[in-house]
C-alpha cells in the first residue's frame, strides 16, 4: 500500500541530529507534501532516499525495494529534483536531458516530452548556463519527469519561479498522479503551497515527524490540540511553535 | 555507453582542442630543436629515435603531463560547476563508472596528442635521418612506453579533481606536483616512482630498469584505482 516507507530513519552528524527516528508512510499514487521550516531535515530525508547521504540508523524501502541493497534499482524508479537545479552549464537544455535519457535507457522522444511538459521547448537549444533561475528549475523538473518515473522526489520545486511559474508547476505536480500514475513526494516550507498540491502531509521539525495524514486529519488534530484551524498556515506555525517550546523546556 | 556520455559532456569546454593544440605544440618541439641544432644531433652515434627522445622528451613530457592535469581539472569542473555531479549521483549509475569513463576519455585524448607527437618525430626521422620500417617500430615502442608511464600521473590528477570541488585547488595541486617532479633527478629510481615524475623517463637500453618502471606504473594505476574506490566509500559515509 505504501510506496515509500521508513522505519526509525535517523541521520546524525557530529553534534547534530538532522533526522530522528522518522517513520514515514507515503501512499501509492498520491501527492505527499513534506512540510517543515528550514533545517527541519526535509532535504536530508530526500537525500537519504536517493542514496546521496547514508542513514546513521533505521531503514527504508521504496516500492518494496530495500536500501542499500537495491540502491540502483530504486534510482531507476525515482525521478528527483534536489536542492539547487543540477545541470551541465556548457550544454543546452536538450543536451542535458539527452545525457539523462541515455543513462536511463529511454527513447529519444522522452526528451521532447519532458521539455514540452515543463514549457522549455522554445528554449531547448539555449545553453543551460544562460537560463534564468526559473528556467533552470524547470530544467531540473524536466530531468525528474524524464521517462515518467513511478516515484517523484521534488525538493522545493517552485524555488525561484515567478507567480505564474509557481502556478503552472503546482498544477503540473497536482496532475501527475492522474496523468502518469505516479507518486509525488514534494517538500516545501510553505503550508499554503502544500495545501494546494498535496493529498497527504508530513510535518517535520528538528528532524522529528510531528504529524502525518490528510489535510482533514490535520485540521481535526489541530482542533483537538487547541491550535488555530481557520488558516492552515497558522495551524502549522502553532504546531512548530509548540514543538519548539517543548524542546526549550526539555533543555 | 558511459564513455560516449563523457564525450558528450565535454562539448564546448575546449578540452579536445586543448589536447590537439598541446599535442601539436609538443610535436613541434623536436622539429624546431632539430632545425636549429641539426649538426649537433646528427653527429651523435646513438639510434635516431634514442637521439630524438633524449634531446626532446623532457620538454614534451612536461607538456603531456600538464595537459593531463588540465584535462582532469576540466573534466571534473563541469561536474561541480553547476551541480551536474549531484544529478549523476541520483541516477542509476555508479560514481566509480563515471570516474573510469572519464579516465578512459582522458586516456583517449592523451593517445591523440601522443599520436601527433609521434608524427612530429616521424617527420624528424624522415627529414634528418633515414626513416625505415625498423625505426618506425622503434618509435612506436618508445611512444607506447611513454604512454604507459603517463597513466599514473593522469590518474592521480583525475583523483585530485574528483575530490576537490574547486578547480583551482586541483589545478594548483597538479601544477605543484609537476613542478616537484621536474626537480627530481631522472636517475633516481625511487624518487621517479612519483606519478608525476614517471612520464619524464625514456625507454633506454637498460631494459631491466625500463621493465621496473613499467611494472611500477601499472602497479600505481591499480593501487590508485583501489584507493579511489576506498575514498568514494569514505566520502559517501561522511556525506
Amino acid at each position: 500500500m505504501y510506496i515509500i516507507e521508513t522505519k526509525n530513519l535517523t541521520k546524525s552528524y557530529k553534534d547534530q541530529v538532522a533526522v530522528s527516528n522518522l517513520n514515514l508512510h507515503i501512499p501509492r499514487g498520491k501527492v505527499y507534501g513534506f512540510l517543515g521550516p528550514n533545517g527541519a531535515g526535509k532535504s536530508t530525508t530526500m537525500k537519504m532516499f536517493l542514496g546521496l547521504t547514508k542513514p546513521t540508523n533505521g531503514s527504508f524501502a521504496i516500492n518494496g525495494k530495500k536500501y542499500p541493497e537495491n540502491r540502483i534499482e530504486i534510482l531507476k524508479e525515482v525521478g528527483s529534483l534536489i536542492e539547487a537545479p543540477a545541470f551541465y552549464g556548457n550544454l543546452t537544455g536538450e543536451e542535458n536531458l539527452d545525457i539523462l535519457r541515455k543513462i536511463l535507457g529511454l527513447p529519444k522522444t522522452a526528451v521532447d516530452e519532458a521539455l514540452e511538459l515543463c514549457g522549455l521547448t522554445p528554449y531547448k537549444k539555449r545553453l543551460a548556463k544562460k537560463y534564468s533561475l526559473g528556467m533552470k528549475q524547470r530544467l531540473g523538473l524536466a530531468g525528474a519527469l524524464l521517462g515518467k518515473p513511478p516515484i517523484l522526489i521534488l525538493d522545493e520545486p517552485t524555488n525561484g519561479l515567478d507567480p505564474l511559474g509557481i502556478h503552472e508547476i503546482r498544477t503540473l505536480i497536482r496532475s501527475l498522479p492522474q496523468q502518469f500514475d505516479c507518486t509525488v513526494l514534494v517538500s516545501s516550507h510553505l503550508l499554503s503551497e502544500i495545501e494546494l498540491m498535496a493529498d497527504y502531509v508530513g510535518i517535520l521539525n528538528h528532524g522529528k515527524l510531528l504529524f502525518e495524514g490528510t489535510l482533514t486529519e490535520l485540521r481535526q488534530e489541530a482542533r483537538a490540540e487547541g491550535y488555530p484551524t481557520d488558516n492552515l498556515e497558522d495551524t502549522f506555525l502553532a504546531m512548530i511553535a509548540a514543538d519548539n517550546g517543548q524542546r526549550g523546556r526539555g533543555r | 555507453m558511459s564513455l560516449g556520455l563523457e564525450w558528450q559532456k565535454i562539448k564546448r569546454t575546449g578540452v579536445l582542442w586543448t589536447f590537439l593544440g598541446g599535442g601539436i605544440l609538443a610535436a613541434v618541439v623536436p622539429v624546431i630543436n632539430l632545425a636549429a641544432r641539426s649538426e649537433m644531433y646528427l653527429r651523435l652515434q646513438d639510434s635516431p629515435v634514442d637521439i630524438l627522445f633524449k634531446g626532446n622528451w623532457q620538454l614534451m613530457a612536461l607538456l603531456n603531463i600538464l595537459l593531463l592535469v588540465l584535462g582532469a581539472c576540466v573534466l571534473y569542473h563541469i561536474e561541480y560547476a553547476d551541480n551536474g555531479q549531484l544529478k549523476m549521483c541520483s541516477l542509476p549509475i555508479k560514481e566509480s563508472t563515471l570516474f573510469f569513463s572519464k579516465l578512459g576519455l582522458m586516456t583517449g585524448l592523451c593517445l591523440v596528442s601522443l599520436s601527433l607527437e609521434a608524427l612530429g618525430m616521424a617527420f624528424c626521422l624522415s627529414h634528418w635521418f633515414n626513416l625505415s620500417q625498423s625505426l618506425c617500430l622503434e618509435l612506436l615502442k618508445y611512444f607506447a612506453y611513454a604512454f604507459l608511464l603517463l597513466l599514473p600521473g593522469g590518474m592521480l590528477a583525475l583523483i585530485l579533481s574528483a575530490f576537490c570541488k574547486n578547480l583551482w585547488v586541483s589545478l594548483g595541486c597538479g601544477v605543484i606536483g609537476v613542478c616537484a617532479a621536474i626537480l627530481i633527478p631522472t636517475d633516481n629510481f625511487i624518487l621517479n616512482l612519483f606519478p608525476f615524475a614517471l612520464p619524464f623517463q625514456v625507454l633506454t637500453l637498460n631494459t631491466e630498469q625500463a621493465v621496473c618502471y613499467l611494472l611500477a606504473s601499472l602497479g600505481e594505476v591499480a593501487f590508485m584505482a583501489l584507493m579511489f574506490l576506498g575514498l568514494l566509500k569514505i566520502r559517501r559515509t561522511l556525506a
